[in-house]
């Protein structure tokens, strides 16, 4: 035993210990029924496309509750499954991580379907700007709060949720830059939702389907 | 090297298995016996062993409820486990100290 031995040792119980905190639950079916929702949420709403901003806010709004729901119930079926609590560290620490970016969102889009900051066009704004607003400002800034949320989360997690969410909020913030020279309709925002929140989760769902590997604990 | 620190290691806690139960539990809450097992891919009977040991030192504690019907057996430090792991971890300090020192 020397000072290599204890030094090694110390390595290892904090090791030990960072595994003890992280959320190791299989992920990929979670990406992937969150990607299905989404690409399917965006096929259905550009087969019955509804013009109006706030009818837009409010059925991705649905959507996202719907992933919410679906998200607790798989997560609560593989605790199940492993015989561990639903409610465990790791999941209280990825849940409070990833609340405060999606309270936010969600406030923001109350605030534009209940109040003064829904595109009124007898507010002076042109039809132009008020659909940029909601069908690609308000994505864009969704996917960034949503982006934000992930890498938040990702510090309890084990594979690469960080990087996830940096493409959220890049994609996100992109939407800003881009010119707009023909008014945007409610298909272009379903387009930009399903093409994000939907395919970016299948392809990385899909990623790690193909690549995970059981974590220790999962 | 001032052989004292060493011979102060806790017996209990300075076996491997233990020390990854110990180092596991002293970071969260509780776990339960799967986190513990599955975490550090220990067999039943290996977990089973070191934890009946940690048990009769008064180091950790056992909890048995039911969630969702099934039996759900989870292991969390006692104040004395905890008091325990940290002084392990000083007597380590102590010895990386005492070899900077030389």
């Amino acid at each position: 035993m020397d000072a290599h031995w204890a030094a090694h040792q110390l390595q290892v119980i904090r090791t030990l210990m960072e595994r003890a905190a992280l959320y190791r639950r299989a992920l990929s079916p979670i990406l992937l029924v969150a990607g299905g929702l989404g690409a399917a949420g965006a096929l259905a709403g550009w087969k019955a496309p509804v013009e109006l901003p706030g009818t837009f806010i409010a059925y991705w709004l649905g959507l996202a509750a719907l992933g919410v729901a679906l998200t607790l119930a798989i997560v609560r079926k593989q605790a199940l499954k492993d015989a561990e609590p639903f409610w465990s560290p790791p999941a209280r620490r990825v849940s409070l991580a990833l609340l405060p970016a999606l309270a936010g969102g969600l406030l923001l889009s109350l605030g534009a379907l209940a109040g003064p900051a829904l595109p009124r066009l007898r507010d002076g704004m042109t039809i132009h700007a008020a659909h940029l607003m909601a069908f690609v400002w308000l994505p864009g800034l969704w996917m960034i709060l949503y982006g934000c949320a992930l890498h938040a989360a990702g510090f309890f997690m084990p594979r690469g949720i960080r990087l996830f969410g940096w493409c959220f909020v890049i994609v996100g913030a992109a939407l800003f830059f881009l010119p707009w020279a023909h008014t945007p309709t409610c298909r272009t925002g379903h387009l930009l939702m399903g093409l994000c929140f939907g395919g970016l989760h299948l392809a990385y769902g899909m990623y790690l389907r193909l690549t995970e590997k059981p974590l220790p604990g999962a | 090297m001032n052989p004292e620190p060493f011979l102060q290691l806790d017996r209990v806690i300075h076996e491997k298995g233990r020390l990854a139960i110990m180092s596991l539990l002293a970071a969260t809450p509780q776990l339960a016996f799967t986190e513990i097992r599955n975490t550090l891919n220990m067999t039943d009977g290996n977990v089973t062993a070191h934890l009946r040991t940690l048990l009769e030192a008064g180091y950790i504690s056992m909890t048995k409820a039911f969630e969702h019907g099934r039996p759900l057996t989870t292991y969390a430090l006692t104040a004395r486990g905890r008091q325990a792991f940290a002084e392990y971890l000083d007597l380590l300090e102590r010895i990386l100290e005492q070899a900077r020192g030389k």
